[in-house]
């Protein structure tokens, strides 16, 4: 099913912007967990809590996911911070990616290329698919990496538990996956696969913000389940934090359904040079 | 059914929407012939060569390439097939010697040495990136790539495009020598003169239908002329007496005609009449074709 040889041209062909993303991501997570420590010291954040209580603050803090007391700890300090940086750059860089490895093709033209050689469009889409999940796991695996090291280094007199912040970056990974399997999909639908760049920041940002605003107004509570952000559980310091079945399968359905729509519609599609 | 043809199609049609591709497409290519597709451009050729290629799907009709269906059985067709596209669009980052291994590696056949054997005959760097490359070079990497896996049938879409004629004449002998050894090349162009010399047979296609398939023997033997003949007083159509002149059509001084007898013949008719001016072209490909046709129809009529 999968043909080697594309599968490794098109891990070289994105190597270099694998990088840049996997280095910015890990430095972002590095950067701020440093704060992490500073925040404690001298009780900084006890003397800002007046600031941050504020009913303006407020409501910012709980657009953005924080609480005070969460952020005392170390991995709600990195479950905050996560969902604000690195959630958002994960997100981008999985649309962007899958948004681009099949459509690329048609784009410039080397579709005429690629489908002249004994290879069928099924090998196509999932060598394409595998370099991409491949690159997705790479990035995950990093991020845990980067993720588990700053904890420890910065957690000080702060315990966490390895379990929720496995979780957690779970969830991440799926949303990854839910962006890429929409990026995949969009990237099919625009013609001569032109690039979906606009549309994939308008999903990303607008999504983002139809949950922030989801938890701020309590009559658009609902509104915030059409956004993948609000599939996410960031509650990493509740004890009884797990998988939730319901957001797993959320995750698990769409991306199925959309990567299931990709090779319907790449099998059948003209490819027009 | 008979012999097996190498390429075959019955009523292929596709329309793209509602605008036209190509229309009731019957082809029929010979094992080992070098078929010409000839036609304007908007024709259809590159319709129908995609169609075949699998790159689109035909709206209606089908097609087989070495007997296989060319929707469904479009991995094993390739297998046996080269393709060149008349615009070369390649990844502009990989350098000549990457995209060539790339492409070689999509075949069992191992194409090291017939890389360096083209590269040298072509006079190709293997080392450039594609995207530093002119037309003309790109076009040669195509060529390669469509060699080098040593393919029983190649199909060249206006393969002279962009070529000098240098080495067009080398890339035609290469394709003499593919084709003694077998290979069947089905190529296509806007220009009869530019491929006559290479095909055994011509397909004429004209807004999306195969006017006519012919032996480039008996076109040739035609040697059509289209000839204008100015007169100093009003002609009449059956002005010339001349055997060899078709269609004659006569509008006050000026007498229009295709021609296909001998010159010599047609001077001596001239003489003695007032000739104010005389216009000897080679007639377009269609008109060929149509005259051609026009004639043969009015011979099968008198049978």
């Amino acid at each position: 099913m999968i043909n080697t040889n594309i599968y490794f041209k098109e891990l070289k062909r994105h190597r270099n912007s694998f990088l840049a993303w996997s280095i910015s991501i890990s430095a972002l997570i590095l950067l701020g967990m440093a704060s992490f420590p500073l925040m404690m010291q001298g009780e900084m954040l006890k003397r800002l809590t007046p600031f941050f209580e504020s009913p303006f603050m407020k409501n910012m803090m709980t657009a953005f996911g924080i609480s005070l007391d969460a952020m005392t700890n170390i991995l709600g300090y990195y479950a905050g911070r996560n969902a604000m940086f690195n959630m958002l750059l994960g997100s981008f860089f999985s649309i962007l990616l899958a948004g681009k490895i099949l459509a690329q093709e048609e784009r410039e033209r080397t579709a005429e290329f690629l489908l002249t050689k004994p290879v069928t469009r099924s090998e196509v889409v999932w060598s394409k698919l595998a370099a991409f999940l491949t690159y997705l796991l790479l990035l995950n695996v990093i991020i845990l990496f980067i993720g588990f090291i700053s904890l420890e280094s910065f957690k000080g007199e702060s315990h966490y538990s390895l379990a929720a912040f496995l979780i957690h970056s779970f969830y991440f990974f799926l949303l990854m996956l839910e962006f890429g399997a929409i990026g995949f999909f969009l990237s099919l639908l625009i013609k001569r696969g032109r690039p979906i760049t606009n549309i994939s920041i308008g999903i990303i940002v607008g999504g983002y913000f139809i949950e922030i605003i989801s938890k701020v107004t309590a009559s658009a509570d609902k509104i915030g389940y059409i956004s993948p952000f609000k599939f996410i559980d960031s509650g990493v310091l509740r004890p009884d934090y797990g998988l939730t079945w319901w957001r797993v399968l959320y995750f698990l359905g769409i991306s199925l359904v959309l990567f299931t729509l990709t090779f319907f519609i790449y099998k059948k599609k003209d490819i027009l040079i | 059914m008979g012999g097996m043809y190498t390429i075959e199609t019955q009523n292929l049609t596709k329309f793209y929407g509602r605008s036209r591709g190509i229309i009731d497409l019957d082809l029929k290519i010979e094992p080992g012939e070098i078929f010409g597709f000839i036609g304007p451009n908007g024709a259809g050729k590159s319709t129908t060569i995609r169609t075949l290629l699998g790159l689109i799907f035909p709206t209606s009709g089908s097609g087989q390439i070495f007997g296989l269906d060319i929707v469904k059985e479009t991995k094993e067709i390739k297998k046996r097939i080269g393709y060149m596209p008349s615009e070369v669009n390649y990844y502009e980052k990989m350098d000549v010697q990457e995209l060539l291994s790339y492409s070689a590696n999509f075949y069992e056949t191992d194409c090291k040495s017939r890389i360096k054997e083209l590269a040298e005959t072509f006079d190709l760097e293997l080392d450039r990136k594609i995207i530093d490359l002119s037309r003309g070079n790109r076009k040669k990497v195509s060529i390669l790539q469509s060699l080098i896996h040593q393919p029983r049938l190649l199909i060249l879409d206006e393969p002279t495009s962009g070529l000098d004629p240098l080495m067009q004449a080398k890339f035609f002998d290469i394709l003499k020598e593919e084709n003694s050894k077998g290979t069947t090349i089905f190529l296509s162009s806007h220009t009869l003169s530019e491929v006559q010399k290479m095909c055994s047979r011509v397909g004429i296609i004209k807004e999306g239908k195969i006017i006519a398939v012919e032996d480039i023997e008996s076109l040739r033997k035609k040697q059509l002329r289209k000839i204008q003949v100015e007169f100093a007083h009003p002609a009449k159509a059956d002005e010339i007496d001349c055997p060899g002149i078709i269609a004659p059509k006569a509008d006050k001084n000026i007498l229009n005609f295709m021609f296909s007898g001998k010159m010599n013949e047609f001077l001596k008719a001239l003489d003695g009449k007032e000739v104010k001016d005389l216009i000897i072209e080679e007639p377009t490909l269609e008109e060929i074709f149509m005259h051609y046709y026009e004639e043969e129809k009015e011979k099968s009529e008198k049978a």
